[in-house]
C-alpha cells in the first residue's frame, strides 16, 4: 500500500498550501482530479520526490520514502509529453529503464519482450522522433516495465492522444497495473478515463484530497 | 494564416525600406567595384596569405569559443548560488563590450609590463614573452568575448529544456555524463552551427582587437588590411580587392549558416527542479565557472582599475576628451534611434506578412551587414561620397550614424522580431475580432509588451556604435573623433595612461547603457515583465 499522511507543502512565495492524505492499493489505479492549478502535478512531484513536504509521512508498505532521492524511489513516471529522448531509438529509450551494467544480451532480450508486451514488437530500431504520440507513450510504458518499480505516476498521459489511441493506451495501463501489481496514481480531468480505469478516485479541493 | 489582422501599410513600409537598403548596399558595392576596375596600378597586398591567416584565426576562435561557451553554460545551468543572475548578466554584456577595452585589459594583465610579468619579475626575477600579442593574444581576446557570448546563448537553450524531460531523467537516475549526452546535447546541438558561424564571422571581421594585439602584417584580418591600405598606404586598389574578398568569404559563410536553424535570441528565464549532479562533477562545475568568470571579468576590472587610478584627472581636463565624449554620445544615441526606426518598420511588416516569400524578403536586410562588414561598408561609403563630390567633413557624421545603424540592424531585428511574431500568433485572432486599427494595435498591445525588448535593442545599438572603431577609423579627423578613436590615437602616441582612462570610461558608459536602457524603457512602456 502507498500511503501519504498529511503531506504539507507550499510553493515558495505562494500563499496556497497543500495538505495531502491518500492511499493507493497495489494492482489498482487511483485517480486524482481537480481544477486546473489545483495542485495535481504538485501532488505527483511530492510523491516522486521532486519537491519536499514541510511535514507528514510517505510510505510504501511501511517503508519511508521521504529520505529517498527521486532516482532512488520505487517510482516510474509517465507525463503528458517529453517522456522520451527524441534522438534515441525506441529500443534505446526503453533500455534506460534497466539498471546500468545489465549484460548486453540480457538487455536486448528484456527490451524486446517489454516492447512486445506494449504491442511495439517491430519498432525497436525506430527513432523516437518518428513515432506517433500513442507509440511514444507505449515506449515509455515499456521502459516502466523494465524499471519494475512498484509505483507508477501518470500526469495526464492520454491528453495528447486521439480518442481511439487514448482508449487502447488507457486499457494497456490498466492491464499492466493489474498484471504487475503496480500502485498506479493517475492524474486526469477526463471523467471517462477515470470511470474506465480507476478503482479509487480523489478530487483536490482547496489543497486537500477528498475521496469521491 | 487567416488569423492575422490585415496591415497593408506595415507591409508596404517594410518592403519600401528593404528595397531602399538593398539599393544603398548596391550603390556601395558599385562604388567599390567601380574603383576596382578603373584602377590600373598594381598593389602589394598578399590576399592568399591574409585569407589563410584570417581563416586559421577565425576557425580556432570558433572552436575554442564553442568549447568554452558549452562548458560555462553547462556549469551555470547546474549551479544555483547567490549572485548567479549577476554572472549571467556579465556574460550577456560580452556582446556589447568594446573589443578595444578587452584588448586593453588583456594587455594590462598579460602584456610586457602587465601584472603577470611585474609579479614574476619582482618574485623570481624573470620576465617572459608576452602571450598578449600576435595570434595567441588575438585568440585570447576573442575567446574571452565570444566564449562568454556563446555561454549566454547556450545557457538559454539549456534553461529552456522542458521540465518533464528533466523529471523523467532525474527519476531514471541518469549519470552526469548521460544527462549531458541525452538531455543537454540535443538541446545544444541545433544552435551550434549557427552560433559557430556567427562567431567565425565576428572573428573573421574583427577589427579593433586585431589592430591592437595583432602586432604587424603577419596576423592581420582583411578588415585591418583594408584600413591599413586606405589610411596608411593610400592603396585604394588593394583595399578594394580586399573588400571584395571579404564580401565573398562572408557571403559563403552566411549561406552555409542559413541552412541551419537560426540562433534564438530570447533571453528567457525558467524555474527548474533542483537536480544536482554528483559531488565530484559539481566540483568540476564550480571550477569551470570560477575560471570562466575570472577570465572574463579580470580584464574588465583591470581596465577600470588602471583607468580610474592613473590618467583620469588628466584626461578629464582635456577639451578633446569632452568633444569626443559628446560626439560619441550623440552618434550613439542617433544611431540607436535610427536603428529602432528601421528595425520596427521591418519587424512590424514582417510579422504582418502572410506569405512565406514576403517574410523571407523582409528578413534580408538583417543579413546585409554580415556580408558587408564595418570597414568594407565605410570604405564603400567613403568611395561613394567621393564619387558624388560631397565634402568628406559634411558627410562624415551622417555616414557614421547610418553605417552604425546598419551594423546593429541584425541584432535589433533578432531582438524585436520574435516577440512581435509571438504576439500576433497568440493574440492575432483577438486583435482581429476586436477590429483594432493598426495604430491601436501598436499603442495598446505591441508597444507595452515589447517595451523591454525595445530598451534592450536601443542598448545594443547604442553600445555597438559607442564601441565602434571600424567605421570611425576611416571617417575620423582631428575635429571629428569618438572615444574609441581618441583612445586608439592615445595608444599610437604612447599615452597609455590616457588610453587607460578612456577605456575605463568607455566601459562604464557601455555598462550603464546596457543595464539602464532596458529598465528605463520598461518603466516608460509600463510593460509587465514577461
Ligand atoms: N515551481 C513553482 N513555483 C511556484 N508556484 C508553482 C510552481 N509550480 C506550480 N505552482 C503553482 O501551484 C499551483 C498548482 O500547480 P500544479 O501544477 O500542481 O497544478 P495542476 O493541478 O497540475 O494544474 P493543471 O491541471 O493546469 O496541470 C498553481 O497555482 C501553480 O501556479
Ligand atoms: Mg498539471
Amino acid at each position: 500500500m502507498l500511503r501519504a499522511d498529511d503531506l504539507v507543502f507550499a510553493h515558495p512565495g505562494q500563499p496556497a498550501s497543500y495538505r495531502f492524505t491518500l492511499e493507493a492499493a497495489p494492482g489498482q489505479v487511483t485517480a486524482i482530479s481537480g481544477a486546473s492549478g489545483s495542485g495535481k502535478s504538485t501532488l505527483l512531484d511530492l510523491l516522486a520526490g521532486f519537491v519536499h513536504p514541510a511535514s507528514g509521512r510517505l510510505t510504501l508498505d511501511g517503508v519511508d520514502l521521504l529520505p529517498l532521492a527521486p532516482e532512488a524511489r520505487p517510482v516510474s513516471l509517465l507525463l503528458q509529453a517529453d517522456n522520451l529522448f527524441e534522438h534515441l531509438s525506441a529500443e534505446e529509450n526503453a533500455r534506460l529503464g534497466l539498471p546500468r551494467g545489465t549484460p548486453k544480451a540480457e538487455a536486448q532480450e528484456r527490451v524486446a519482450s517489454a516492447l512486445a508486451e506494449v504491442g511495439l514488437a517491430g519498432f525497436a530500431g525506430k527513432p523516437a522522433a518518428t513515432l506517433s504520440g500513442g507509440q511514444k507513450q507505449r515506449v515509455a510504458l515499456a521502459r516502466t516495465l523494465l524499471r519494475a518499480r512498484a509505483v507508477l505516476l501518470l500526469d495526464e498521459p492520454f491528453s495528447a492522444l486521439d480518442d481511439e489511441t487514448r482508449r487502447t493506451t488507457r486499457d494497456l495501463v490498466g492491464e499492466l497495473t493489474r498484471r504487475h501489481g503496480w500502485h498506479t496514481v493517475l492524474v486526469s480531468h477526463h471523467a471517462d478515463d477515470i470511470a474506465a480505469l480507476a478503482e479509487a478516485h480523489y478530487r483536490i479541493v482547496e489543497g486537500r484530497l477528498e475521496r469521491v | 494564416m487567416l488569423t492575422l489582422p490585415h496591415r497593408p501599410l506595415r507591409i508596404a513600409a517594410a518592403t519600401a525600406l528593404t528595397l531602399l537598403i538593398a539599393a544603398l548596399i548596391a550603390a556601395v558595392l558599385w562604388a567599390i567595384l567601380d574603383a576596382a576596375t578603373d584602377a590600373a596600378s598594381g598593389s602589394r597586398v598578399d590576399i592568399p596569405h591574409l585569407l589563410r591567416m584570417t581563416s586559421l584565426q577565425a576557425g580556432l576562435t570558433m572552436v575554442l569559443s564553442l568549447l568554452v561557451g558549452t562548458a560555462l553554460a553547462w556549469a551555470l545551468n547546474r549551479l544555483r548560488f547567490f549572485g548567479r543572475d549577476l554572472v549571467v548578466g556579465l556574460f550577456a554584456a560580452a556582446i556589447v563590450t568594446p573589443g578595444m577595452v578587452v584588448a586593453f585589459g588583456l594587455l594590462s594583465i598579460w602584456g610586457r609590463n602587465g601584472w603577470i610579468n611585474q609579479a614574476t619579475e619582482s618574485l623570481f626575477g624573470i620576465r617572459f614573452d608576452s602571450p598578449a600579442y600576435g595570434l595567441s593574444g588575438i585568440l585570447l581576446a576573442h575567446v574571452v568575448l565570444d566564449g562568454a557570448f556563446a555561454a549566454r546563448i547556450l545557457l538559454a537553450r539549456l534553461d529552456s529544456i522542458p521540465q518533464n524531460r528533466l523529471k523523467v531523467g532525474q527519476s531514471l537516475g541518469l549519470s552526469a555524463w548521460q544527462r549531458f549526452v541525452l538531455i543537454d546535447w540535443p538541446a545544444l546541438r541545433g544552435s551550434l552551427p549557427g552560433l559557430g558561424a556567427i562567431i567565425f564571422l565576428l572573428a573573421f571581421t574583427s577589427f579593433p582587437i586585431v589592430l591592437l594585439l595583432g602586432g604587424g602584417p603577419a596576423n592581420q584580418t582583411l578588415e585591418v588590411a583594408i584600413y591599413t591600405a586606405v589610411r596608411l598606404d593610400f592603396d585604394l586598389v588593394g583595399a578594394v580587392r580586399l573588400a571584395l574578398t571579404q564580401i565573398a568569404v562572408c557571403s559563403i559563410v552566411i549561406l552555409l549558416a542559413s541552412a541551419f536553424t537560426p540562433v534564438p535570441s530570447a533571453l528567457s528565464r525558467s524555474a527548474q527542479p533542483s537536480w544536482r549532479d554528483a559531488a565530484p562533477v559539481r566540483v568540476l562545475q564550480w571550477l569551470v565557472l570560477v575560471i570562466g568568470t575570472i577570465g572574463f571579468a579580470l580584464p574588465l576590472l583591470s581596465v577600470l582599475y588602471d583607468g580610474l587610478a592613473s590618467g583620469l584627472l588628466r584626461v578629464l581636463g582635456q577639451a578633446s576628451f569632452w568633444r569626443a565624449t559628446l560626439t560619441s554620445l550623440v552618434i550613439g544615441a542617433s544611431s540607436a534611434l535610427v536603428t529602432l526606426a528601421l528595425a520596427l518598420i521591418l519587424s512590424l511588416g514582417r510579422s504582418a506578412a502572410h506569405l512565406p516569400a514576403a517574410r523571407t524578403l523582409l528578413g534580408v536586410p538583417a543579413y546585409a551587414y554580415l556580408a558587408v562588414p564595418a570597414v568594407v561598408l565605410s570604405l564603400g561609403f567613403f568611395l561613394l561620397v567621393r564619387a558624388l563630390g560631397v565634402p568628406g567633413g559634411m558627410a562624415a557624421p551622417v555616414v557614421v550614424i547610418f553605417a552604425n545603424s546598419l551594423l546593429s540592424l541584425p541584432f535589433a531585428i533578432a531582438t524585436l522580431g520574435p516577440p512581435l511574431d509571438a504576439i500576433l500568433r497568440s493574440r492575432g485572432k483577438l486583435i482581429r475580432s476586436l477590429g483594432l486599427s493598426g495604430w491601436r494595435q501598436f499603442a495598446a498591445i505591441e508597444y507595452p509588451l515589447i517595451g523591454r525588448d525595445i530598451g534592450l535593442m536601443l542598448a545594443l545599438a547604442f553600445c555597438f556604435s559607442l564601441g565602434d572603431l571600424g567605421v570611425i577609423a576611416l571617417f575620423g579627423t582631428q575635429d571629428f573623433q569618438t572615444l574609441p578613436l581618441l583612445m586608439y590615437r592615445a595608444l599610437g602616441s604612447y599615452k597609455s595612461n590616457d588610453a587607460a582612462a578612456i577605456a575605463a570610461l568607455l566601459l562604464i558608459f557601455t555598462i550603464a547603457a546596457f543595464v539602464g536602457l532596458p529598465r528605463l524603457l520598461e518603466r516608460i512602456a509600463h510593460a509587465p515583465r514577461r
